[in-house]
């Protein structure tokens, strides 16, 4: 099949260029080692011509690595045979920044025999302004075909089609933009500041309404209410509107258990069924609805333009910790929950900036962690109020337990970024502000949806084995009859001195280590370990349950600090797996935060009792 | 009067007259790439307030650079 290549600068409308073109058939994969999204999809008028949408970039001279990968890679589509043309997008409105890239792509083109057609997008609103554009003179200044085009409307779409198709069909081997196979960078340079002068739209005519919205939306009072609205709005439709889906999910998938199990034949089977099979998938699938929910806001904002806008207004308190202002929406979904947090990062452009923030979103006081501190909260804390009953205790070591989190993700990004410096796989903070647009809903619940799928076939296989595994643990040697003496049980005897410090016995040692499948399940596992059914749903009888096993306050807070650090759930590190295409430093963040988590709650075991006594 | 581009206000414009040797070569030419040349028109469209990075309009671009990389830009600011 003959393949056509889709390259231009960011914002220059190249995505939905892609989506016009290719309609619903597209598939998403990755570039080996980076995290960029190349979308392909088939020609929707020309099914045997495949559509490549490669990462936008402003240059093919790469500052970070991850740029020098996808700068590689298009160097060698070029070479590829079956690559039959080459699309460069760019933007008419703003000539500067794509000149440069543009005439980079057509002397590669020209270097390796391959025709490209220089597609002026946006044209629309150059008609809009009445602003003439010469796209015969520029065509002719570039020495390659120009088609004026708007992916909005579609102007222009269908002589770029019928051009496509010419070309691909072509025999003949005379190949456009020849004089610049022997220009080198710099000169390229100056012709395109020169073309941009020559050809582009003079005056700030078509800035001015960006700048007036601008001037409200970056404003101080206006533009930091809008903020924190947006920010509201975002964390609660991962908290609280996903949360519909989820139970759905959860109950459907109960459901479905009543239904298939007791028709099995065995009870091994039957056990095995309802919770290994059925717990696991449930495990990941409860995560879908978040996903989806935080990808179409995350799109949205993106699209619209805002979401530059926003990386500004947070970038400077987050450059203390050696973040981006980039960073802020990925770690505020953290709190919520690490895995959409996860995905959010990849729009943090510096993959230094990503993976710091890779580091604080695990430590961020995720919604799994709130059973572990409700439970530990009310067995531990006295229920007493201060000043007046303005302040609850139990409401305010709530607050501390998650401030914690939140300080111990910033120290570490701080530490880190202070110890490492690395300019190499930076990129300065210069950002693009695209001009404020209406989002086109298709392209994003597309995007959600193939992101929802990722999930599903990336991490859920990790996540069902690791559930799978931890079932057969507890299960063997005695069928499921106690879980104390099950593999599990035993081993949980065995590793008993590793808690003592901590003033717990082997029951919280399994509790603690079945929570790596998710937090929440260390309530579940306490509970079973107490002998009392449905702790997840009322945690009444198992508080009174650890005060009357006479553990002290000591080991509860311990415990909060335990959790509060520890990366205690396989759904996290599966994705943190494949989002930074490294499962070491998935292992290394669980071994590092798992050694920090307990030696601080060993000091804070010893400080607390030292305090108590 | 030479200043750094971090140094202009919100509605001021300045012409560049070159970058100081602290920035880093590759920053640079990704400066000039999006537009930042010597002798290009500069206008500093909004500076928000503690001490977020600045807004700055060149060409008919509008880009958002922190102190980091606007302090070694050098300018002149316009009549």
């Amino acid at each position: 099949m003959s393949k056509i290549v889709l390259v231009g600068s960011p914002n220059s409308g190249k995505s939905l260029l892609f989506n016009r073109l290719t309609g619903l058939q597209q598939k998403v994969a990755n570039f080996p080692g980076i995290t960029v999204d190349v979308a392909s999809g088939k020609l929707a008028h020309a099914p045997d011509l495949e559509l490549v949408d490669y990462p936008g970039t402003y240059s093919l001279q790469p500052i970070s690595g991850e740029e020098q990968v996808a700068v590689a890679q298009f160097t060698a589509s070029l070479d590829d045979p079956n690559v039959s043309q080459v699309l460069c997008v760019i933007d008419v409105t703003r000539l500067e920044k794509s000149l440069y890239f543009t005439l980079q792509v057509i002397r590669e083109c020209a270097r390796h025999g391959k025709p490209v057609i220089v597609i002026g997008n946006m044209i629309d609103v150059l008609h809009r302004h009445a602003i003439e554009f010469d796209t015969a003179g520029l065509a002719v200044a570039l020495g390659a075909p120009l088609l004026p085009i708007s992916a909005r409307s579609g102007e222009g779409l269908d002589t770029l089609l019928e051009t496509v198709r010419e070309n691909a069909g072509r025999q003949d081997n005379s190949i456009d933009g020849n004089q610049w196979s022997d220009t080198p960078d710099v000169l390229l340079r100056g012709t395109a500041h020169q073309l941009a002068r020559q050809f582009g739209p003079r005056g700030d005519i078509l800035v001015r309404t960006q700048s007036r919205l601008d001037s409200f939306f970056l404003h101080t009072g206006t533009g930091g209410l809008i903020f924190f609205s947006i920010m509201f709005l975002l964390f609660q439709s991962i908290f609280t509107w996903s949360a519909p889906v989820m139970d759905a999910i959860e109950a459907g998938l109960g459901a479905l258990s009543n239904w298939v199990v007791p028709a099995l034949p065995h009870q091994i089977m039957r056990d095995f069924t309802a919770d290994a099979i059925f717990s696991g998938i449930g495990a990941f699938l409860v995560f879908v609805p978040q996903i989806f929910v935080l990808t179409v806001i995350i799109g949205i904002l993106e699209d619209s333009g805002y979401m530059a806008r926003a990386a500004l207004i947070c970038h400077r308190p987050l450059r203390i910790f050696g973040l981006t202002g980039k960073s802020f929406i990925p770690m505020l979904s953290g709190v919520a929950c690490a895995i959409p947090g996860i995905y959010a990062a990849r729009s943090i452009d510096s993959p230094r900036k990503r993976l710091l923030t890779y580091l604080a979103i695990p430590l961020m006081p995720c919604s799994a962690r709130l059973p572990v501190y409700t439970l530990l909260i009310a067995a531990f804390i006295p229920n007493t109020t201060a000043l007046g009953g303005l302040i609850g205790l139990q409401g305010l070591a709530m607050f501390l337990t998650y401030f914690f989190g939140l300080f111990c993700g910033l120290l570490v990004t701080g530490l880190v970024s202070r110890m490492s410096e690395d300019r190499f796989t930076d990129v300065p903070f210069v950002l693009e502000m695209p001009p404020y647009r209406m989002p086109s809903w298709k392209p994003l619940l597309r995007n959600a949806w193939n992101r929802s799928k990722h999930f599903v076939t990336k991490a859920g296989a990790i996540i069902l084995a690791v559930t799978v595994v931890i079932w057969i643990l507890g299960y063997f040697p005695n069928y499921g009859a106690s879980l104390g003496d099950s593999w599990l049980g035993t081993f949980g005897h065995i590793v008993e001195p590793l808690f003592a410090p901590l003033g717990l016995d082997w029951r919280y040692g399994v509790a603690i280590m079945t929570s790596f499948l998710a937090r929440e399940v260390f309530v579940g596992t306490l509970g079973t370990m107490f002998g009392i059914e449905g702790a997840e749903e009322n945690m009444v009888p198992l508080v009174d349950s650890i005060q009357v096993s006479g553990l002290s306050i000591a080991s509860g807070v311990a415990l909060l600090v335990f959790f509060a650090i520890a990366l205690m759930c396989v759904s996290t590190m599966a994705i943190l797996s494949r989002e930074s295409r490294s499962n070491v430093l998935a292992l290394k963040l669980f071994a590092a935060y798992g050694i920090a988590a307990y030696i601080l709650a060993v000091l804070t075991y010893q400080l607390v009792s030292l305090l108590a006594s | 009067m030479t200043q750094s581009l971090w140094a202009l206000r919100a509605g001021e414009s300045a012409r560049i007259t070159g970058y100081d040797n602290a920035l880093a070569e590759s920053y640079r030419i990704r400066l000039m790439e999006l537009g930042f040349h010597v002798n290009e028109e500069v206008t500093c469209v909004q500076s928000p307030s503690l001490g977020a990075p600045k807004v700055f309009r060149v060409s008919n671009t509008v880009f958002s650079l922190d102190d980091e990389v606007a302090s070694h830009i050098l300018v002149e600011p316009s009549a």
